[in-house]
């Protein structure tokens, strides 16, 4: 084993990020800072493991406090790593490392030894270490046991993480992929409740489920820390074996990449449906919004978040409405119907030129005024996002559990031309000043800017907590009788909307050299 | 006419000199080699004539006529292939190709021909494909075809030849060489000099930042001739570079 360049390049994948921050003018006390609040957060972490082994131990619950406390970190990483990604995987893929002189087995174990030491692990393994830590100062247990238990269950976290964004890395590349997996999404999600009524009428099978779940990773990570030593050392060896089965799976997936699809002639197609719908904006800038149509609708993110969007409305929808009395889904859905138009298309039009990449030079080539991309982009942005409208509107009246009022309609179409408008107009201000470089071809990971993430989940909150807050404080204003007084708002949205546009596109041309650098990875 | 005036251009990026009080001219109807050595400032020199980065001071004039970033119709008459081809990755060459036909105003009809020409005579008739699957010699390829399919009366190509096949550099010059016989004007920059040296009738030499050294006339050096500099007879483009430049090889007796 090669552990000198192994040690090398993981001190490289720290270098590099700090580099990446260096890089732009000023950000190095951010960094710093950032550092500082991740420590403050893994103290946070360890304290509230600590807190919860006390609680544990003194309600006299201590196993079972353990198991459901590891069993959520458990999932909670898996689920966070998949979604937000696993650091710098692409700089030190397995092709990457090649040039290096490494074998076959030391280019693994640098790839997830890489992956393992990300920072974002490290809260995982704080709050799994209080616990432990917890459990020990509280009288339960042994520490070495429950320190090993730990560190077992850490590893076998990470590679199971890295096993399911492996097969879903692989059902993405087939075609139909993103379909199952969004099917798969729902299942998990709709699974709880629907399960929940089955446990209910039968508790012996709860009783056989927990009898099975002692054989998984925290379970057995929770047995370690509270039993002696004969059932600590049965839950230790167990944790071994589940990490030498997922290691053997992970390298038998990975020694197998997928194969690729034979390819396809794609005949020649002039005027397809992006080219059409394109046509509406006149012979000038129809080209260029047909161009945008195409690079929204090919990524494939964007028509995983476009398909996932309706039914999550739905369910956000009929969340929020739970419990605030008559009209309570209406409140909802004023809220939700300002959102659904944007957040299918929201990865790109947060940050429109950062998939662009080197092509983003291009649009100053071109003999159009350059700012007719931006409005371009846009337009594009605003046709995909105002087409959900009619389809939840349609919902809307088919499912809603209301008879059919002409006022809740208006005051639904206004909701949702305000959000569509509204959050538009803060895409263009967010591409402009607060851009990132991302990558197109990934559909994982969150890749938005900083003012990206609070204009969407910003957004979003608001959306949900703006008509409940008025529900509260001043309800008649969120009543079908108050349609009257909704109309302003569309139209004050589209005002800010196309002032917007306006005002961007002298911005766009002074800041141009600025975004192309950030767009080009130079910044 | 001059296709091409650059008077006095300058070029900062905050506080570093990129270019420095360029001046030069290009005939109409000429192939011009630009020539510089790494981070010279051709690029930029490129971006600021092309419009995509606004010069810091000096005029520039293309086609007759005073050019900024925002002025349409002279971008309407030049063609361009960027150093980082600007090839949108997702779509297929010839999405990509209508599209900037499209923008340069080719009509449907036009635009399709052009295209299905384009693409046959490159051989990226592979339609399995989007950009980002293409090796590097086919997508720039594409970006080559995008430059020249509006017929543009000045071409500007940065580093055209690097990563084509023998065959498809011998096509390029081909078609270069009777662009320029139509009177049309061909500005490109390159480091094979060999290449340069066998199409370019005259080049002009610039070292860092920005800062031209020697422009003239080198098609004797096409024709076993010499080209004449500060007193010193060069048979050949790369030592006139190097002599002007200034460029060494380290001796590292360890390699």
């Amino acid at each position: 084993m090669n552990y000198r360049l192994i040690e090398e390049l993981i001190s490289l994948r720290y270098k590099l990020l700090w580099a990446k921050t260096r890089s732009r003018n000023g950000r190095i006390a951010i960094f710093l800072a950032g550092y500082l609040l991740l420590a403050a957060l893994l103290a946070l972490l360890t304290t509230g493991g600590v807190g919860a082994a006390i609680m544990a131990i003194r309600s006299g619950q201590g196993e079972k406090i353990a198991q459901a406390v590891l069993g959520a970190v458990f999932l909670e990483a898996i689920l966070a790593s998949n979604i937000l990604g696993f650091g710098m995987n692409a700089v030190f893929s397995d092709l990457e490392l090649r040039r290096y002189p490494l074998l076959a087995g030391e280019r693994r174990l640098t790839r997830h030894l890489i992956g393992i030491v990300d920072p974002f692990w490290f809260l995982f393994l704080a709050l799994e270490l209080g616990l432990a830590f917890g459990m020990y100062g509280a009288g339960a247990g042994s520490l070495w046991f429950g320190l090993i238990a730990v560190l077992l269950l850490f590893v076998s976290n990470y590679l199971l993480a890295r096993l399911v964004a492996l097969g879903v890395e692989r059902l993405m590349q087939r075609k139909g992929g993103s379909g199952f997996l969004m099917a798969g999404i729902m299942l998990m999600a709709i699974l709880p409740s629907a399960i929940a009524p089955l446990f209910k009428k039968n508790p012996a099978l709860v009783t056989s489920f927990v009898a099975r779940l002692a054989y998984t990773p925290p379970f057995l990570a929770a047995a370690a820390m509270i039993h002696p030593t004969l059932e600590a050392l049965r839950a230790i060896g167990m944790l071994m074996w589940w990490i030498l089965a997922l290691t053997a799976i992970l390298i038998w997936m990975e020694n197998r990449p997928p194969q690729r699809r034979a390819a396809e002639s794609v005949k020649m197609a002039w005027d397809g449906p992006t080219d059409r719908v394109g046509a509406w904006f006149g012979p000038e800038l129809g080209p260029f919004v047909a161009h945008w149509l195409r690079f929204y609708t090919r990524n494939s993110r964007t028509r995983v978040l476009c398909v996932i969007s309706l039914p999550l409305i739905g369910f956000l929808t009929f969340q929020t409405g739970q419990r605030m009395g008559p009209h309570s889904l209406f409140v909802a859905a004023l809220g939700t119907f300002a959102i659904v138009s944007f957040l299918g298309v929201s990865r790109i039009a947060l940050n429109q030129f950062g998939y662009s990449g080197g092509a983003f030079r291009r649009y100053f080539l071109l003999p159009v005024e350059p700012s007719a991309t931006l409005r371009a982009a846009s337009y594009a942005a605003l046709t995909i996002g105002g087409g959900f409208l009619p389809v939840v509107l349609l919902a809307w009246i088919i499912l809603a559990p209301y008879p059919l009022d002409a006022r809740m309609l208006f005051m639904l179409i206004c909701s949702g031309l305000t959000g569509l408008f509204g959050f538009n107009a803060l895409g263009l201000w967010v591409t402009l000043y607060n851009p990132r470089k991302g990558n197109y071809a990934s559909s994982f990971g969150n890749d938005l800017s900083l003012g990206g993430n609070i204009v969407l989940i910003g957004g979003v909150m608001t959306a949900m907590l703006l008509p409940r807050l008025l529900y509260k404080l001043w309800p008649v204003v969120v009543s079908p009788e108050a349609w009257w007084m909704v109309w302003p708002l569309p139209a004050l949205a589209a005002a800010f909307y196309f002032g917007t546009l306006r005002a961007a596109g002298p911005i766009f041309m002074a800041r141009r050299e600025q975004l192309l650098a950030v767009v080009e990875g130079k910044a | 006419m001059d296709a091409i005036r650059l008077t006095n251009l300058s070029k900062k990026y905050g506080t570093v000199l990129a270019v420095e009080n360029l001046s030069l001219t290009v005939r109409s109807g000429t192939m011009f080699g630009f020539l510089g050595p790494n981070g010279s400032g051709k690029s930029t020199t490129i971006g600021c004539m092309t419009g995509l980065l606004d010069p810091s001071g000096g005029e520039i004039e293309l086609l007759g006529q005073r050019f900024d970033a925002n002025n349409a119709a002279i971008k309407r008459r030049i063609g361009v292939m960027p150093e980082t081809l600007g090839l949108f990755e997702p779509l297929y060459a010839h999405e990509f190709l209508a599209f900037v036909a499209r923008m340069f105003g080719l009509d449907e009809a036009t635009t399709r021909k052009r295209v299905t020409e384009l693409l046959a005579a490159l051989e990226l008739t592979d339609t399995s494909k989007t950009l980002s699957e293409y090796s590097t010699g086919m997508r720039k390829r594409v970006a080559f075809a995008a430059a020249v399919i509006h017929s543009p009366e000045v071409l500007f190509l940065d580093e055209p030849f690097e990563s084509i096949d023998p065959a498809g550099v011998s096509l390029m010059k081909q078609w270069l060489r009777r662009f320029t016989e139509q009177g049309r004007t061909v500005f490109i920059t390159s480091h094979v000099l060999e290449t340069v040296e066998r199409v370019c009738q005259e080049v002009a030499i610039v070292t860092r930042p920005g800062k031209l050294v020697w422009q003239g006339d080198i098609t004797a050096l096409a024709n076993d001739g010499v080209v004449v500099c500060e007193g010193k007879e060069f048979r050949a483009l790369e030592p006139l570079f190097l002599h002007l430049t200034g460029e060494r090889y380290a001796d590292l007796n360890w390699l």
